[in-house]
């Protein structure tokens, strides 16, 4: 035993600071959190994924790169395959563009129209882009192709978030 | 454009665009062929989500058409028949069922709307990369189909 007593009114106050400081904290860290949440949240734009497609490989010719990433819709996820029109420009410069036709949304393809060699055509309602992405005036669409962010890393493309762009 | 609320919201914002039905077919059986007929509702699934995607804004993907294998034929011909009918009333002229059942080939002269049978791959064994290139082979062929169709209508 202790020399020093502890008295019944010190050991009540010396508990009661230690509930009620537990309590406090209790009370104070999901409210701290919640303040710093949107802080902490991952900036969504910001995933890159990564594709087979060496850039080395990437030419003038656009060629169609597929990479899957999980996707989640509900409790139910599954994999999704995206797929990119990728090429290089005459500056040399990686353009990649996504493959949705900004009409409806079906699937446009390179090169597959033989009266229009050399664009986008889109078999739905006969929409046609640029090589650029840009929209030709008199189809359907009535925006250009949307872009994916690219970046580099050991060799190979990844990809980001399609964006739109601003009318060229 | 598939059978979901935003979709049809998109359809009913651009029907004159849409002009086009795909309509699966899946026959349920029980017993010995349930086994395939899972396989053959797998892999059809994966075809038309797939076909859809192509031609999303053209086609809407409808909830397939189910029956019991064993129904009587007749009955199965004319419920389907009274789907034909409402499509054609909404101004979809272009049909398209899509099934592994092979009984269909035999109604098809029925039908308005055009049948495509496919014998179902078991796609069970195979990794996720293997079944995308079976898929991806086997809808570029019917994307010509399609394409000529839409063509001889204009």
């Amino acid at each position: 035993m202790s020399k020093q007593r502890v008295s019944r009114r010190q050991f009540l106050s010396y508990t009661l600071t230690g509930v009620g400081g537990f309590m406090a904290a209790g009370m104070l860290m999901p409210m701290v959190r919640f303040a710093v949440d949107p802080v902490l949240k991952a900036d969504e734009g910001g995933d890159f994924i990564a594709t087979k497609q060496k850039v080395a490989d990437i030419t003038d010719e656009p060629v169609r790169v597929d990479f899957t990433f999980k996707q989640k819709d509900a409790w139910y996820e599954s994999e999704v395959t995206n797929t990119a029109w990728v090429y290089k420009d005459d500056a040399g410069k990686i353009v990649a563009l996504s493959p949705t036709c900004k009409h409806l949304g079906c699937t446009v393809n390179w090169n597959t129209d033989k009266e229009h060699p050399g664009q986008f055509f889109c078999p739905c309602h006969y929409g046609r882009y640029e090589k650029n992405g840009q929209n030709i005036a008199g189809t359907p669409p009535l925006a250009p192709l949307d872009v994916y962010p690219f970046k580099e890393k050991d060799g190979f493309l990844y990809l980001g978030k399609a964006k739109p762009r601003k009318e060229a | 454009m598939k059978w979901t609320p935003q979709d049809i919201e998109t359809y009913l914002n651009a029907k004159e665009y849409v002009d086009t039905a795909v309509i699966p077919l899946f026959s349920v059986s029980m017993g010995d062929d349930m086994k395939q007929s899972a396989a053959a509702l797998e892999f059809i699934n994966l075809l038309t989500g797939y076909l859809e995607r192509q031609f999303t804004g053209r086609l809407i993907l409808f909830p397939p058409f189910t029956y019991l294998n064993s129904k009587n034929e007749e009955v199965i011909l004319s419920d389907l028949k009274d789907w034909e009918a409402s499509l054609v009333k909404e101004e979809i002229h272009h049909i398209f069922y899509i099934t592994s059942d092979i009984d269909w080939r035999d109604r098809e002269k029925d039908l308005n709307g055009t049948l495509i049978w496919l014998p179902a791959i078991p796609l069970e064994h195979m990794n996720d990369s293997q079944k995308v290139a079976i898929i991806d082979s086997q809808v570029k062929q019917l994307l010509g189909l399609f394409t000529q169709k839409w063509h001889e209508s204009e």
